[in-house]
């Protein structure tokens, strides 16, 4: 703009490029403060993601995914363990709710969080010192009794006594873990991992196994009302009987049993040819081990048909894979012995039907008997619990223990894991452990339990998915079927390396959960968007100066940025009000100038003045 | 003598015409009752940002207006915001004489929660706030993103605004109808049904007429005041 030729005094002249500080500079975003032009604020607000929600310890996948991501494994072996103390453990056998939940599989596979958690649980079995001591308080007086040392009862130990309990667990067998030893085989879940895992738990300090000891016959109920807050996660752990002729033969034995008897290293005998009777995963892991500890025909017989068989699919596939053979929609109506000694089964064509308590009941078609040679028959069709020592009003009809929402039964007593549940997962209980465990405390401390507020799930239509590139999932390798069917303890499925881990973990969108990637501060057209560090809760919106384009919430890949309605901000430093809008008429811009100002209004006052004495004079004319 | 000055505020692009329209109205309506008025579009505002803050006047009179070349209405006592987050953005009421502005707000939400985002200094020229749910009392038409309804959230990704090939000719339409009902009937000074002579929606414009709400702050003010015991403050000069 040129000034010359005019006669504007210096103190009217526009500002120029040079003397206006540039909006990028703080003195400009004061000179312009644009914030007025919003009526949508953008809001940095995290939502839960649905892998989160879906996993009953409420592990923090999508944070420890961005540390692998990042190869910062001890943080992310650290953020796991917060809520889950046997990563080793779950990495391996869990059913895997929070892949089932991932919106990666609207977008092409779910990522492999189980396997990513399998690597940074064995990343912290290798650590020298154990990391979790570091975290533990001094003991505070209080004791915690815990029935059972299951995954329940050792995630409760484990909770309590990082909460300051001092606990007390007892245990009826010779050796901790509950099902994760004397169930889940060692090809699956080796005892080395296990007793590792245990072993960190125990270092805690302050944490007394008793072995050996049953409640109910060492130890009574009302012994347990001596601690200050009790646990009870005895499982199920009695196998069902199979009520037909010829059970009580010589070779008929209870898969529950049978699995036990390996899980701690006892010998156990197995025939030829087996019979498995069952079709859920207990049937899968007792044929397969039966594969490997000396058969030579493994065969499971369900009423279920082939798509209601249920065991999980994985697991399926990998039993076919090894020999299995399967006789779905068949029941097992005799058992034929010869001296006592099994040595055949008469099979018929079955459907499974459920009576009106939803209790098994096998409809056999009459006419399609026929025999089959076999020297053991296992049954794996489910297992109860013995409770007679636990007061009667407390238990229910199925066999289980009854439980508030909160998992309490009785005032600080409470309970969790299968004997809550029936037949259920080890993150599960897991899960009840950590629960209890936070809910005595509660209790302990005199608070009330409440209903845990509303969290708002992630869904898969809120990311910005054209960030996400289409990749495959990486999968674990797994041991060739010829191979592991040789040996009880061969692992079979193998871990991710390290090139693996961190690829898997690059595959997460991390959903509704800012992961510094950076987009809204790059693609901020007017520079509003600042952060010190590139990391969640490090960036925050410049109010005075944004104006609510929206680019960064339409372009944040992960949803976590969101726009609110400027006007549900009615706090005082919510408001950025300006004199007026951009009008020459109250100086060139906004905040103008105080000379400037004065000389505006000196100049309105004078032409005001004059035309009111040109129309005054003009009335004196008329 | 008879004189008001109306000051629409509105968002650069995206609500344009609504307020012209609004502006438009009022000046043709009082025109025709025989009124000396003007409509002014003001342009220095940088009205071809998006969702800058840009004006509207229209002013009326039963004598001659002698500034008719200033462009401004330095004194406003009937202000209208297009959008309600105006509310907060500007000092709407510059040059308000005490206890003389109706401000009428496009806005769901109750006048007394809008009520608190003004300062006192703006208080003090506050006679009514009517706020008037102008979007759903507005003809709507259909689902196709370029009507001239939407709510706010439809409004906030719009970068290419209602304004040029898409504008329909009509005058009086959209949610500038409801808000036309809503200030005419809060003002009192023109007939609703002259007004609605210069709407093209003139069902909408009566439905703003009868539905919205008013806070009367220079009575409870004045209330308030007298209780305190001190003068009356914000009496229309
Ligand atoms: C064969 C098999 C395979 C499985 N595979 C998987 C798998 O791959 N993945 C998965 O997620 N889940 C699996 N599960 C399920 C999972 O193991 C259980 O859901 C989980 O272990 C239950 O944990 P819990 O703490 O409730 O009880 P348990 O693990 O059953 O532990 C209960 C403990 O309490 C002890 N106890 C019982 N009564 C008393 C008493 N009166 N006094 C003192 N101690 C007592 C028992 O000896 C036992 O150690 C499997 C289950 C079986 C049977
Ligand atoms: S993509 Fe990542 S954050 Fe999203 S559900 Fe899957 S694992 Fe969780
Ligand atoms: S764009 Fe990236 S850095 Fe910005 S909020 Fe979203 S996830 Fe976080
Ligand atoms: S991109 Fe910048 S200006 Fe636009 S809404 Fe986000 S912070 Fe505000």
């Amino acid at each position: 703009m040129s000034v010359k030729g005019t006669k504007i005094p210096v103190e009217l002249r526009l500002p120029l490029a040079g003397v206006t500080p540039a909006p990028t500079e703080q003195a400009g975003q004061e000179l312009f403060p644009t914030g007025n032009f919003r009526f949508f604020r953008p809001v940095y607000r995290d939502k839960m993601p649905p892998c989160n929600h879906a996993c009953p310890t409420g592990e923090n996948i999508q944070r420890y995914l961005d540390y692998v991501k990042h190869e910062r494994f001890f943080d992310g072996y650290m953020t796991i363990i917060d809520d889950n103390p046997m990563p080793a453990v779950t990495g391996r056998v869990c059913y895997h709710p929070c892949e089932g939940a991932c919106n990666r599989k609207d977008h092409d596979e779910p990522i492999g969080i189980r396997n990513v958690e399998r690597f940074l649980g064995d990343f912290g079995l290798e650590l020298a010192d154990n990391p979790i001591k570091d975290t533990v308080p001094p003991v505070n007086g209080k004791r915690v009794a815990v029935v059972g040392s299951g995954p329940g009862g050792l995630a409760c130990a484990y909770h309590a006594r990082r909460l300051g309990y001092r606990v007390t667990v007892f245990e009826a067998l010779s050796k901790a873990g509950g099902m994760m030893r004397g169930g889940i085989p060692h090809w699956h879940l080796p005892e080395d991992v296990l007793n590792k895992e245990v072993a960190k738990i125990e270092d805690l300090g302050d944490i007394e196994m008793k072995y050996n000891t049953r409640v109910g016959e060492d130890v009574s109920w009302d012994d347990l009302k001596d601690f200050d807050a009790a646990f009870i996660s005895v499982g199920q752990d009695v196998g069902r009987k199979l009520p037909i002729e010829g059970n009580d033969l010589r070779g008929v034995v209870g898969g529950l049993e049978f699995l036990r008897e390996a899980g701690f290293n006892r010998p156990v005998k197995v025939g030829k040819k087996v019979l498995v009777i069952g079709g859920g995963n207990t049937a899968s892991d007792t044929a397969r081990s039966a594969l490997r500890l000396g058969a030579e025909e493994v065969t499971i017989v369900s009423l279920e048909a082939p798509d209601e068989l249920l065991i999980v699919p994985e697991d399926l596939e990998q039993a076919k894979e090894e020999g299995v053979q399967f006789k779905t929609n068949t029941a097992c109506a005799r058992i034929l012995g010869n001296d006592g000694v099994v040595n055949g089964a008469v099979l018929c064509k079955a459907r499974l039907e459920k009576d009106e308590g939803g209790n098994v009941a096998p409809q056999m078609e009459e006419g399609t008997e026929y025999e089959v040679d076999c020297d053991t028959v296992m049954i794996s069709i489910g297992q109860v619990q013995h409770l007679d020592w636990v007061p009667e009003g407390l238990r229910d009809e199925r066999g289980l223990i009854r439980t508030d929402p909160y998992g309490r039964i009785d005032g600080n007593i409470f309970a969790g894991g299968d004997i809550i549940r029936g037949p259920a997962m080890v993150v599960d209980a897991l899960g009840d452990g950590k629960r209890a465990a936070n809910n005595i405390d509660k209790v302990l401390n005199g608070l009330e339990l409440v209903p845990e507020s509303p969290v708002e799930v992630m869904p898969y239509e809120r990311l910005n998915t054209a960030y996400f590139r289409h990749a495959p999932r990486i999968e674990a390798p797994v041991l060739p079927p010829k191979e592991r069917v040789t040996d009880q303890k061969m692992e079979v499925t193998l871990a991710y390396d390290q090139e693996q881990a961190v690829g898997e973990s690059d595959r997460c969108m991390s959903c509704g959960v800012c992961n510094g990637c950076d987009n809204c501060y790059i693609v901020c057209p007017d520079v509003s968007v600042v952060r010190d560090q590139r990391e969640n809760g490090h960036y925050s919106i410049r109010t005075k100066y944004c104006k609510g384009c929206l680019v960064c919430v339409q372009e944040c890949p992960t949803g976590c940025l969101e726009k609110v309605p400027e006007l549900d901000f009615d706090e005082e430093g919510d408001v950025t009000r300006m004199e007026t809008a951009f009008s020459v008429f109250d100086g060139s811009h906004a905040t103008q100038s105080v000379p400037i100002a004065k000389m505006h209004e000196e100049a309105i006052a004078e032409y005001d003045a004059s035309r009111r004495a040109k129309v005054d004079a003009g009335k004196g004319e008329k | 003598m008879i004189y008001h000055e109306l000051s629409v505020w509105t968002r650069g692009i995206i609500m344009d015409k609504e307020a012209r329209d609004v502006a438009n109205c009022i000046a043709n309506a009082a025109a025709k009752v025989g009124f000396h008025s003007q409509m002014i579009s003001d342009y220095v505002d940088d009205p071809d940002r998006t969702n800058c803050l840009v004006r509207k006047y229209a002013r009326f009179s039963d004598e001659p207006i002698e500034f008719k070349f200033i462009y401004e209405n330095p004194h406003p006592n009937w202000v209208v915001l297009v959008e309600e987050t105006l509310v907060k953005a500007v000092n709407f009421f510059r040059g308000t004489a005490d206890g003389s502005g109706v401000l009428v707000v496009n806005s769901a939400r109750e006048p007394e929660y809008l009520l608190k985002f003004l300062p006192e200094y703006m208080l003090q020229k506050l006679s009514k706030l009517v706020a008037v749910d102008a979007v759903s009392l507005a003809e709507q038409q259909g689902s196709s993103p370029w009507m001239f309804v939407r709510d706010l959230g439809q409004l906030a990704y719009d970068r290419m605004s209602t304004e040029g090939a898409n504008e329909r000719s009509a005058v009086g339409i959209g949610i500038a109808a409801p808000l036309l009902g809503a200030l005419t009937a809060a003002t009192g000074v023109l007939e609703l049904d002259v007004v609605a002579d210069t709407v093209e929606e003139r069902d909408a414009f009566y439905r703003g007429a009868e539905n919205h709400r008013v806070l009367d702050y220079a009575e409870t003010h004045k209330h308030m005041q007298e209780a305190a015991g001190s003068p009356v403050a914000g009496t229309p000069a």
